[in-house]
Protein backbone atom coordinates (compact mmCIF):
# COMPACT_ATOMS: atom_id res chain seq x y z
CA UNK A 1 0.00 0.00 0.00
CA UNK A 2 1.86 3.23 -0.80
CA UNK A 3 1.93 5.52 1.70
CA UNK A 4 1.76 9.42 0.78
CA UNK A 5 1.44 12.31 3.03
CA UNK A 6 -1.73 14.73 1.81
CA UNK A 7 0.98 17.18 0.86
CA UNK A 8 -2.15 19.85 -0.39
CA UNK A 9 -3.48 19.78 3.16
CA UNK A 10 -0.60 20.44 5.17
CA UNK A 11 0.33 22.70 2.66
CA UNK A 12 -2.92 24.79 3.63
CA UNK A 13 -2.34 24.84 7.25
CA UNK A 14 0.72 26.30 6.64
CA UNK A 15 -0.80 28.85 5.37
CA UNK A 16 -3.68 29.29 8.00
CA UNK A 17 -0.80 30.20 10.28
CA UNK A 18 -0.77 34.07 11.91
CA UNK A 19 -3.88 35.93 12.11
CA UNK A 20 -6.05 33.32 11.22
CA UNK A 21 -5.12 30.89 13.91
CA UNK A 22 -6.82 33.58 16.31
CA UNK A 23 -10.47 33.14 13.93
CA UNK A 24 -9.41 29.00 14.04
CA UNK A 25 -8.91 29.57 17.97
CA UNK A 26 -12.01 30.93 18.44
CA UNK A 27 -13.82 28.03 15.86
CA UNK A 28 -11.84 25.19 18.22
CA UNK A 29 -14.29 26.31 20.79
CA UNK A 30 -17.74 25.56 19.30
CA UNK A 31 -18.09 21.82 18.80
CA UNK A 32 -18.14 20.55 16.05
CA UNK A 33 -20.60 17.77 15.89
CA UNK A 34 -23.06 17.78 18.78
CA UNK A 35 -25.54 15.63 19.57
CA UNK A 36 -28.49 16.38 21.98
CA UNK A 37 -30.80 13.91 23.35
CA UNK A 38 -30.63 12.29 20.21
CA UNK A 39 -33.62 9.57 19.86
CA UNK A 40 -34.61 7.16 17.41
CA UNK A 41 -37.76 5.22 17.87
CA UNK A 42 -38.24 2.54 15.05
CA UNK A 43 -42.01 1.29 16.23
CA UNK A 44 -41.06 -0.14 19.31
CA UNK A 45 -37.56 -0.53 19.60
CA UNK A 46 -35.41 2.20 20.82
CA UNK A 47 -32.11 2.68 19.00
CA UNK A 48 -31.10 5.89 20.31
CA UNK A 49 -32.42 6.77 23.88
CA UNK A 50 -31.61 10.68 24.30
CA UNK A 51 -28.12 10.54 23.15
CA UNK A 52 -26.00 13.62 24.35
CA UNK A 53 -22.17 13.88 23.38
CA UNK A 54 -20.27 16.90 21.38
CA UNK A 55 -16.61 16.68 19.65
CA UNK A 56 -14.53 19.09 19.18
CA UNK A 57 -12.12 20.33 16.51
CA UNK A 58 -8.70 19.07 16.13
CA UNK A 59 -9.49 15.75 17.72
CA UNK A 60 -9.86 11.69 16.75
CA UNK A 61 -12.72 10.22 18.47
CA UNK A 62 -13.80 6.75 18.55
CA UNK A 63 -17.10 5.96 18.57
CA UNK A 64 -17.32 2.58 20.40
CA UNK A 65 -20.34 0.64 21.61
CA UNK A 66 -21.28 -3.54 20.86
CA UNK A 67 -23.68 -4.43 17.92
CA UNK A 68 -27.03 -2.75 17.84
CA UNK A 69 -25.57 -0.13 20.36
CA UNK A 70 -26.71 2.52 17.82
CA UNK A 71 -23.50 3.62 16.96
CA UNK A 72 -24.41 3.62 12.76
CA UNK A 73 -27.72 5.20 13.43
CA UNK A 74 -26.07 8.26 15.23
CA UNK A 75 -23.72 8.40 12.23
CA UNK A 76 -27.02 8.23 10.00
CA UNK A 77 -28.87 10.86 11.98
CA UNK A 78 -25.50 13.03 12.16
CA UNK A 79 -25.43 13.16 8.19
CA UNK A 80 -29.10 13.16 7.33
CA UNK A 81 -29.58 9.75 5.78
CA UNK A 82 -32.12 9.67 8.93
CA UNK A 83 -34.66 11.89 10.97
CA UNK A 84 -34.28 12.09 14.90
CA UNK A 85 -37.62 11.02 16.69
CA UNK A 86 -36.54 13.68 19.01
CA UNK A 87 -33.57 15.43 19.97
CA UNK A 88 -30.70 17.25 17.45
CA UNK A 89 -27.69 16.06 15.43
CA UNK A 90 -25.93 18.94 14.19
CA UNK A 91 -22.38 19.40 12.32
CA UNK A 92 -21.23 22.64 12.60
CA UNK A 93 -23.93 24.02 14.19
CA UNK A 94 -26.48 22.83 11.80
CA UNK A 95 -28.27 19.98 10.59
CA UNK A 96 -25.93 18.70 7.70
CA UNK A 97 -28.64 19.18 4.66
CA UNK A 98 -28.71 22.95 6.07
CA UNK A 99 -24.36 23.50 5.78
CA UNK A 100 -23.69 25.59 2.38
CA UNK A 101 -21.48 23.75 1.45
CA UNK A 102 -22.04 20.16 2.99
CA UNK A 103 -19.26 18.14 0.95
CA UNK A 104 -16.72 20.27 1.69
CA UNK A 105 -16.82 20.36 5.54
CA UNK A 106 -18.08 16.90 5.65
CA UNK A 107 -16.22 13.90 4.17
CA UNK A 108 -18.39 10.17 5.65
CA UNK A 109 -18.06 6.71 4.46
CA UNK A 110 -21.15 4.43 6.56
CA UNK A 111 -20.73 0.97 4.38
CA UNK A 112 -17.95 -0.33 2.68
CA UNK A 113 -19.33 -1.59 -0.02
CA UNK A 114 -21.46 1.50 -1.56
CA UNK A 115 -20.58 1.39 -5.18
CA UNK A 116 -22.17 0.25 -8.59
CA UNK A 117 -20.10 -2.97 -9.67
CA UNK A 118 -20.13 -2.37 -12.91
CA UNK A 119 -18.82 1.04 -12.78
CA UNK A 120 -14.79 1.99 -12.67
CA UNK A 121 -13.55 3.59 -9.07
CA UNK A 122 -12.80 6.79 -11.41
CA UNK A 123 -16.10 6.96 -12.60
CA UNK A 124 -17.64 6.21 -9.07
CA UNK A 125 -15.80 9.40 -7.89
CA UNK A 126 -15.78 11.54 -10.75
CA UNK A 127 -20.00 11.53 -10.60
CA UNK A 128 -19.58 12.47 -6.75
CA UNK A 129 -17.40 15.33 -7.77
CA UNK A 130 -19.61 16.37 -10.77
CA UNK A 131 -22.13 16.98 -8.35
CA UNK A 132 -20.59 18.98 -5.94
CA UNK A 133 -18.55 20.81 -8.52
CA UNK A 134 -15.28 19.40 -7.23
CA UNK A 135 -12.83 19.41 -10.07
CA UNK A 136 -11.40 16.51 -12.01
CA UNK A 137 -8.00 17.31 -11.01
CA UNK A 138 -8.96 16.88 -7.33
CA UNK A 139 -10.58 13.38 -8.16
CA UNK A 140 -6.87 12.10 -9.40
CA UNK A 141 -5.57 13.26 -6.43
CA UNK A 142 -7.53 11.14 -3.84
CA UNK A 143 -7.10 8.29 -6.14
CA UNK A 144 -3.17 9.16 -5.40
CA UNK A 145 -4.00 9.89 -1.90
CA UNK A 146 -5.85 6.43 -1.19
CA UNK A 147 -3.12 4.30 -3.51
CA UNK A 148 -5.72 3.44 -5.99
CA UNK A 149 -4.53 5.40 -8.80
CA UNK A 150 -3.61 2.14 -10.53
CA UNK A 151 -6.94 0.24 -10.74
CA UNK A 152 -9.07 3.50 -10.86
CA UNK A 153 -9.85 2.82 -14.84
CA UNK A 154 -11.10 -1.20 -13.09
CA UNK A 155 -14.64 -2.11 -12.30
CA UNK A 156 -14.93 -1.97 -8.47
CA UNK A 157 -16.27 -5.89 -8.81
CA UNK A 158 -12.52 -6.74 -9.37
CA UNK A 159 -11.58 -4.51 -6.14
CA UNK A 160 -10.48 -6.51 -2.74
CA UNK A 161 -12.30 -5.12 0.45
CA UNK A 162 -9.37 -3.15 1.45
CA UNK A 163 -9.62 -1.61 -1.81
CA UNK A 164 -13.06 -0.91 -1.69
CA UNK A 165 -12.62 0.81 2.00
CA UNK A 166 -9.95 3.18 -0.01
CA UNK A 167 -12.02 3.90 -2.68
CA UNK A 168 -14.89 5.06 0.06
CA UNK A 169 -12.43 6.89 1.71
CA UNK A 170 -11.51 8.87 -0.93
CA UNK A 171 -15.08 9.71 -2.06
CA UNK A 172 -15.05 11.01 1.67
CA UNK A 173 -11.91 13.14 0.97
CA UNK A 174 -12.93 14.53 -2.54
CA UNK A 175 -14.10 18.17 -0.72
CA UNK A 176 -10.94 18.27 1.56
CA UNK A 177 -13.64 18.19 4.23
CA UNK A 178 -12.66 19.43 7.97
CA UNK A 179 -14.80 16.84 9.80
CA UNK A 180 -14.74 13.08 8.58
CA UNK A 181 -16.70 10.88 9.87
CA UNK A 182 -16.10 7.27 9.65
CA UNK A 183 -17.65 3.50 10.61
CA UNK A 184 -15.27 0.62 10.78
CA UNK A 185 -12.46 2.41 8.20
CA UNK A 186 -9.93 -0.30 8.82
CA UNK A 187 -12.28 -3.15 8.19
CA UNK A 188 -10.61 -5.47 5.21
CA UNK A 189 -7.20 -2.92 5.29
CA UNK A 190 -4.34 -5.02 5.15
CA UNK A 191 -1.75 -4.60 7.94
CA UNK A 192 0.20 -1.64 5.98
CA UNK A 193 -3.26 0.04 5.20
CA UNK A 194 -4.26 0.29 9.02
CA UNK A 195 -0.77 1.31 9.64
CA UNK A 196 -1.43 4.00 6.73
CA UNK A 197 -5.34 4.48 8.34
CA UNK A 198 -3.47 5.89 11.44
CA UNK A 199 -1.14 7.98 10.72
CA UNK A 200 -3.71 10.08 8.21
CA UNK A 201 -6.47 10.47 10.80
CA UNK A 202 -3.57 11.87 12.94
CA UNK A 203 -2.83 14.12 10.58
CA UNK A 204 -5.79 14.73 9.54
CA UNK A 205 -6.41 15.83 13.34
CA UNK A 206 -3.38 17.36 13.29
CA UNK A 207 -4.16 19.71 11.04
CA UNK A 208 -7.53 20.82 13.22
CA UNK A 209 -9.70 18.97 11.73
CA UNK A 210 -11.59 16.34 13.46
CA UNK A 211 -12.28 12.71 13.29
CA UNK A 212 -15.16 10.60 14.37
CA UNK A 213 -14.35 7.05 13.93
CA UNK A 214 -17.01 4.37 14.65
CA UNK A 215 -14.68 0.51 15.66
CA UNK A 216 -14.86 -2.15 17.10
CA UNK A 217 -11.00 -3.46 16.72
CA UNK A 218 -9.78 -1.53 20.66
CA UNK A 219 -6.29 -2.21 20.25
CA UNK A 220 -6.40 -0.44 16.90
CA UNK A 221 -8.91 2.55 18.35
CA UNK A 222 -6.31 2.83 21.69
CA UNK A 223 -3.35 3.92 19.22
CA UNK A 224 -5.31 6.07 17.25
CA UNK A 225 -8.27 8.33 18.97
CA UNK A 226 -7.68 11.02 22.05
CA UNK A 227 -11.06 10.77 23.16
CA UNK A 228 -13.88 8.03 22.90
CA UNK A 229 -17.51 8.02 23.55
CA UNK A 230 -18.87 4.70 24.35
CA UNK A 231 -22.78 4.10 24.46
CA UNK A 232 -24.40 1.02 24.86
CA UNK A 233 -28.51 0.37 23.77
CA UNK A 234 -28.70 3.40 22.75
CA UNK A 235 -27.57 5.79 25.71
CA UNK A 236 -24.08 7.41 26.44
CA UNK A 237 -21.78 5.43 28.87
CA UNK A 238 -18.63 7.41 28.90
CA UNK A 239 -17.40 10.49 26.77
CA UNK A 240 -13.82 12.00 27.29
CA UNK A 241 -9.76 11.42 26.67
CA UNK A 242 -8.23 8.40 26.64
CA UNK A 243 -5.87 9.12 28.81
CA UNK A 244 -8.28 9.56 31.86
CA UNK A 245 -9.81 6.12 31.08
CA UNK A 246 -6.94 4.34 31.41
CA UNK A 247 -5.13 6.61 34.08
CA UNK A 248 -5.19 3.65 36.17
CA UNK A 249 -3.28 1.67 34.17
CA UNK A 250 -6.27 -0.16 32.97
CA UNK A 251 -5.94 -0.84 28.80
CA UNK A 252 -9.16 0.82 27.05
CA UNK A 253 -10.48 -2.78 26.44
CA UNK A 254 -10.72 -3.69 30.11
CA UNK A 255 -12.23 -0.22 30.54
CA UNK A 256 -14.68 -1.19 27.76
CA UNK A 257 -16.33 -4.76 28.78
CA UNK A 258 -16.30 -3.16 32.42
CA UNK A 259 -18.54 -0.64 31.05
CA UNK A 260 -20.69 -2.82 28.76
CA UNK A 261 -21.01 -5.65 31.15
CA UNK A 262 -22.41 -3.36 33.93
CA UNK A 263 -24.77 -1.54 30.70
CA UNK A 264 -25.81 -5.50 30.39
CA UNK A 265 -26.16 -6.62 33.74
CA UNK B 1 -29.37 21.07 -10.11
CA UNK B 2 -26.88 21.06 -13.24
CA UNK B 3 -24.20 19.55 -11.23
CA UNK B 4 -26.46 16.61 -9.65
CA UNK B 5 -27.71 16.25 -13.32
CA UNK B 6 -24.17 15.80 -14.99
CA UNK B 7 -23.79 13.26 -12.22
CA UNK B 8 -26.78 11.51 -12.64
CA UNK B 9 -25.77 11.68 -16.78
CA UNK B 10 -22.27 10.17 -15.81
CA UNK B 11 -23.57 7.39 -13.83
CA UNK B 12 -25.82 6.75 -16.59
CA UNK B 13 -23.17 6.31 -19.03
CA UNK B 14 -20.21 4.66 -16.37
CA UNK B 15 -22.05 1.08 -16.69
CA UNK B 16 -23.30 -1.75 -19.16
CA UNK B 17 -26.54 -1.58 -17.80
CA UNK B 18 -28.07 0.92 -20.03
CA UNK B 19 -26.91 -0.22 -23.00
CA UNK B 20 -27.44 -3.76 -22.39
CA UNK B 21 -31.33 -2.86 -22.22
CA UNK B 22 -30.65 -0.92 -25.18
CA UNK B 23 -29.30 -4.19 -27.29
CA UNK B 24 -32.26 -6.17 -25.43
CA UNK B 25 -34.44 -3.89 -26.51
CA UNK B 26 -33.53 -3.57 -30.05
CA UNK B 27 -33.48 -7.00 -30.15
CA UNK B 28 -37.31 -7.70 -29.10
CA UNK B 29 -38.46 -4.94 -31.73
CA UNK B 30 -36.89 -6.65 -34.27
CA UNK B 31 -37.85 -10.19 -33.30
CA UNK B 32 -41.64 -8.50 -32.86
CA UNK B 33 -41.90 -6.63 -36.37
CA UNK B 34 -40.30 -9.29 -38.15
CA UNK B 35 -42.73 -12.06 -37.30
CA UNK B 36 -45.49 -10.18 -37.63
CA UNK B 37 -44.26 -8.56 -41.25
CA UNK B 38 -42.75 -12.06 -42.64
CA UNK B 39 -45.39 -14.36 -41.29
CA UNK B 40 -48.73 -12.86 -41.65
CA UNK B 41 -50.29 -13.67 -44.61
CA UNK B 42 -50.45 -10.48 -47.06
CA UNK B 43 -53.83 -9.94 -47.17
CA UNK B 44 -53.76 -9.29 -43.66
CA UNK B 45 -51.37 -6.56 -43.77
CA UNK B 46 -52.55 -4.78 -47.20
CA UNK B 47 -54.78 -2.10 -44.93
CA UNK B 48 -53.01 0.73 -43.06
CA UNK B 49 -54.74 -0.45 -40.15
CA UNK B 50 -53.45 -3.75 -40.44
CA UNK B 51 -49.55 -2.33 -40.76
CA UNK B 52 -50.20 -0.28 -37.68
CA UNK B 53 -50.37 -3.44 -35.69
CA UNK B 54 -46.70 -4.77 -37.30
CA UNK B 55 -45.26 -0.99 -36.21
CA UNK B 56 -46.93 -0.49 -33.16
CA UNK B 57 -44.26 -2.82 -31.00
CA UNK B 58 -41.81 -0.12 -31.55
CA UNK B 59 -43.48 2.55 -29.88
CA UNK B 60 -44.71 -0.47 -27.11
CA UNK B 61 -41.36 -1.51 -26.03
CA UNK B 62 -39.45 1.65 -26.12
CA UNK B 63 -42.21 2.91 -23.69
CA UNK B 64 -41.92 -0.25 -21.64
CA UNK B 65 -37.79 -0.14 -21.91
CA UNK B 66 -38.35 3.66 -20.70
CA UNK B 67 -40.39 2.86 -17.77
CA UNK B 68 -37.09 -0.04 -16.90
CA UNK B 69 -34.29 2.47 -17.15
CA UNK B 70 -36.75 5.14 -15.48
CA UNK B 71 -37.28 3.01 -12.63
CA UNK B 72 -33.43 1.72 -12.68
CA UNK B 73 -31.74 5.25 -12.44
CA UNK B 74 -32.94 5.17 -8.32
CA UNK B 75 -33.46 1.19 -7.50
CA UNK B 76 -30.23 0.52 -8.99
CA UNK B 77 -28.46 2.96 -6.59
CA UNK B 78 -30.67 1.65 -3.65
CA UNK B 79 -29.82 -1.70 -4.31
CA UNK B 80 -26.33 -0.77 -4.73
CA UNK B 81 -26.15 1.34 -1.92
CA UNK B 82 -24.70 4.07 -3.82
CA UNK B 83 -27.69 6.24 -2.90
CA UNK B 84 -25.83 6.85 0.53
CA UNK B 85 -22.12 8.64 -0.99
CA UNK B 86 -25.16 10.19 -3.54
CA UNK B 87 -27.34 12.01 -0.74
CA UNK B 88 -24.04 12.51 1.00
CA UNK B 89 -22.63 14.54 -1.73
CA UNK B 90 -25.74 16.25 -2.25
CA UNK B 91 -28.16 16.64 1.17
CA UNK B 92 -30.83 18.25 -0.47
CA UNK B 93 -32.61 15.22 -1.80
CA UNK B 94 -34.93 17.32 -3.99
CA UNK B 95 -31.94 18.49 -6.23
CA UNK B 96 -30.76 14.79 -6.95
CA UNK B 97 -34.90 13.76 -7.62
CA UNK B 98 -35.34 16.26 -10.10
CA UNK B 99 -32.14 15.60 -12.00
CA UNK B 100 -33.00 12.34 -11.69
CA UNK B 101 -36.17 12.87 -13.57
CA UNK B 102 -34.32 15.61 -16.09
CA UNK B 103 -31.79 12.74 -17.05
CA UNK B 104 -34.62 9.74 -16.77
CA UNK B 105 -36.93 11.66 -19.18
CA UNK B 106 -33.63 12.15 -22.11
CA UNK B 107 -32.97 8.51 -21.62
CA UNK B 108 -36.62 7.77 -22.60
CA UNK B 109 -35.67 10.18 -25.30
CA UNK B 110 -32.93 7.59 -26.66
CA UNK B 111 -35.40 4.41 -26.16
CA UNK B 112 -38.04 5.58 -27.88
CA UNK B 113 -36.29 6.63 -30.50
CA UNK B 114 -34.19 3.39 -31.39
CA UNK B 115 -37.12 1.44 -30.60
CA UNK B 116 -39.79 3.65 -32.77
CA UNK B 117 -37.08 4.18 -35.68
CA UNK B 118 -36.09 0.15 -35.72
CA UNK B 119 -39.41 -0.54 -36.10
CA UNK B 120 -40.26 1.80 -39.00
CA UNK B 121 -37.30 1.06 -40.66
CA UNK B 122 -37.34 -2.58 -40.59
CA UNK B 123 -40.99 -3.28 -40.69
CA UNK B 124 -41.19 -0.80 -44.08
CA UNK B 125 -38.44 -3.07 -45.62
CA UNK B 126 -39.64 -6.46 -44.54
CA UNK B 127 -43.06 -5.63 -46.34
CA UNK B 128 -40.98 -3.85 -49.09
CA UNK B 129 -39.35 -7.28 -49.64
CA UNK B 130 -42.78 -9.27 -49.64
CA UNK B 131 -44.22 -6.43 -52.30
CA UNK B 132 -47.15 -5.36 -50.13
CA UNK B 133 -47.12 -1.72 -50.80
CA UNK B 134 -47.43 0.62 -47.76
CA UNK B 135 -50.82 2.76 -47.50
CA UNK B 136 -49.65 3.97 -44.31
CA UNK B 137 -49.65 7.48 -45.00
CA UNK B 138 -47.71 10.80 -43.93
CA UNK B 139 -49.94 11.72 -40.77
CA UNK B 140 -49.11 8.04 -39.74
CA UNK B 141 -45.40 8.06 -40.57
CA UNK B 142 -45.28 11.61 -38.49
CA UNK B 143 -47.59 10.76 -35.64
CA UNK B 144 -46.91 7.41 -34.88
CA UNK B 145 -42.69 7.83 -34.22
CA UNK B 146 -43.40 11.07 -32.75
CA UNK B 147 -46.04 10.04 -30.37
CA UNK B 148 -43.71 7.00 -29.92
CA UNK B 149 -40.42 8.86 -28.42
CA UNK B 150 -43.24 11.46 -26.49
CA UNK B 151 -44.25 8.01 -24.78
CA UNK B 152 -40.93 6.90 -23.92
CA UNK B 153 -40.13 10.22 -22.51
CA UNK B 154 -42.70 10.32 -20.14
CA UNK B 155 -42.51 6.54 -19.01
CA UNK B 156 -39.53 6.98 -18.16
CA UNK B 157 -40.15 9.10 -15.08
CA UNK B 158 -43.23 7.44 -14.66
CA UNK B 159 -41.10 3.81 -14.01
CA UNK B 160 -38.47 6.84 -11.75
CA UNK B 161 -41.28 7.44 -9.65
CA UNK B 162 -42.67 4.22 -9.31
CA UNK B 163 -39.28 3.11 -8.14
CA UNK B 164 -38.66 5.98 -5.60
CA UNK B 165 -42.17 4.70 -4.21
CA UNK B 166 -41.18 0.75 -3.95
CA UNK B 167 -37.75 1.35 -3.78
CA UNK B 168 -36.95 -2.33 -4.10
CA UNK B 169 -35.73 -3.38 -7.90
CA UNK B 170 -37.13 -6.31 -8.38
CA UNK B 171 -40.63 -5.46 -7.32
CA UNK B 172 -41.00 -2.18 -9.17
CA UNK B 173 -39.56 -3.88 -12.48
CA UNK B 174 -42.47 -6.61 -11.85
CA UNK B 175 -44.65 -4.15 -10.90
CA UNK B 176 -44.10 -2.37 -14.89
CA UNK B 177 -44.33 -5.71 -16.55
CA UNK B 178 -47.01 -6.86 -14.88
CA UNK B 179 -48.81 -4.03 -15.20
CA UNK B 180 -48.30 -2.93 -19.01
CA UNK B 181 -48.50 -6.87 -19.96
CA UNK B 182 -51.07 -8.59 -17.67
CA UNK B 183 -53.25 -5.73 -15.92
CA UNK B 184 -54.11 -3.31 -18.68
CA UNK B 185 -54.67 -6.12 -20.86
CA UNK B 186 -57.62 -7.23 -18.70
CA UNK B 187 -58.64 -3.96 -18.35
CA UNK B 188 -58.67 -2.85 -21.69
CA UNK B 189 -60.64 -6.26 -22.14
CA UNK B 190 -62.67 -5.53 -19.69
CA UNK B 191 -63.58 -2.73 -18.82
CA UNK B 192 -62.38 -0.86 -21.62
CA UNK B 193 -64.25 2.37 -20.69
CA UNK B 194 -61.90 2.60 -17.74
CA UNK B 195 -58.56 0.70 -19.73
CA UNK B 196 -58.17 3.54 -22.11
CA UNK B 197 -57.70 5.86 -19.23
CA UNK B 198 -54.52 3.76 -18.07
CA UNK B 199 -51.41 4.63 -18.41
CA UNK B 200 -50.11 2.06 -20.75
CA UNK B 201 -53.03 2.67 -23.10
CA UNK B 202 -52.07 6.23 -22.93
CA UNK B 203 -49.37 5.57 -23.70
CA UNK B 204 -50.44 3.93 -27.16
CA UNK B 205 -52.94 6.64 -28.00
CA UNK B 206 -50.02 8.99 -28.05
CA UNK B 207 -48.98 7.22 -31.11
CA UNK B 208 -52.81 6.84 -32.57
CA UNK B 209 -52.50 3.66 -33.44
CA UNK B 210 -56.02 2.34 -32.67
CA UNK B 211 -58.72 5.89 -32.74
CA UNK B 212 -61.60 3.44 -31.98
CA UNK B 213 -60.81 2.19 -28.40
CA UNK B 214 -58.25 4.88 -26.78
CA UNK B 215 -58.29 8.34 -26.70
CA UNK B 216 -57.70 10.83 -28.94
CA UNK B 217 -53.32 11.68 -29.20
CA UNK B 218 -53.10 14.74 -27.72
CA UNK B 219 -55.45 13.57 -24.85
CA UNK B 220 -52.64 10.59 -24.35
CA UNK B 221 -50.15 13.05 -24.19
CA UNK B 222 -52.49 15.51 -21.58
CA UNK B 223 -53.12 11.98 -19.53
CA UNK B 224 -49.78 10.61 -19.72
CA UNK B 225 -48.06 13.80 -18.57
CA UNK B 226 -50.30 14.14 -15.74
CA UNK B 227 -49.47 10.74 -14.48
CA UNK B 228 -46.02 11.60 -14.91
CA UNK B 229 -45.92 14.72 -12.67
CA UNK B 230 -48.17 12.91 -10.15
CA UNK B 231 -46.20 9.70 -9.82
CA UNK B 232 -42.68 11.41 -9.76
CA UNK B 233 -44.11 14.04 -7.32
CA UNK B 234 -45.49 11.14 -4.96
CA UNK B 235 -41.76 9.73 -5.16
CA UNK B 236 -39.90 12.74 -4.62
CA UNK B 237 -41.79 13.74 -1.65
CA UNK B 238 -41.07 9.66 -0.81
CA UNK B 239 -38.05 10.34 -0.72
CA UNK B 240 -37.63 13.50 0.83
CA UNK B 241 -39.29 12.16 3.59
CA UNK B 242 -38.65 8.66 4.60
CA UNK B 243 -35.46 7.31 5.89
CA UNK B 244 -32.41 6.47 3.28
CA UNK B 245 -32.18 3.21 3.33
Amino acid sequence: MPIRRDRDAARNVDEQAGPALVAADARARDPVVTASSLTKRYGELVALDELTFSLRAGTVTGFLGPNGAGKTTTLRLLLGLAEPTAGEALVFGRRYRDLDDPARRVGAVLESNDFHPGRSGRDHLRALALAAEISRARVEEVLDLVGLERVAARRVKSYSLGMRQRLGLAGALLGEPELLILDEPANGLDPAGVHWLRGFLRGFAEQGRTVLVASHVLAEVAQTVDQVVIIDRGRLLITGPLTDLTERGQTLEQVYLELTAKGAS
Amino acid sequence: MTAQLRAELLKQRSTFTNLGLLLAMLGLVLLAVLLHALSLPADRLDSASNQVQVFRFGPLLGALFAGLVGALSITGEIRHGTIRPTFLITPRRGRVVAAKIVASGLLGIVFGLVAVGAAVAVGSAALAARGIPITLDGNDYTLMPAGGIAAAALWAPIGLGIGALLRNQVATLLAIFLWLFFIENLLIDFVPGAGRFAPGAAAAAITGIDPDRLLAPALGALLLALYAATLTAAGAIATLRRDVP
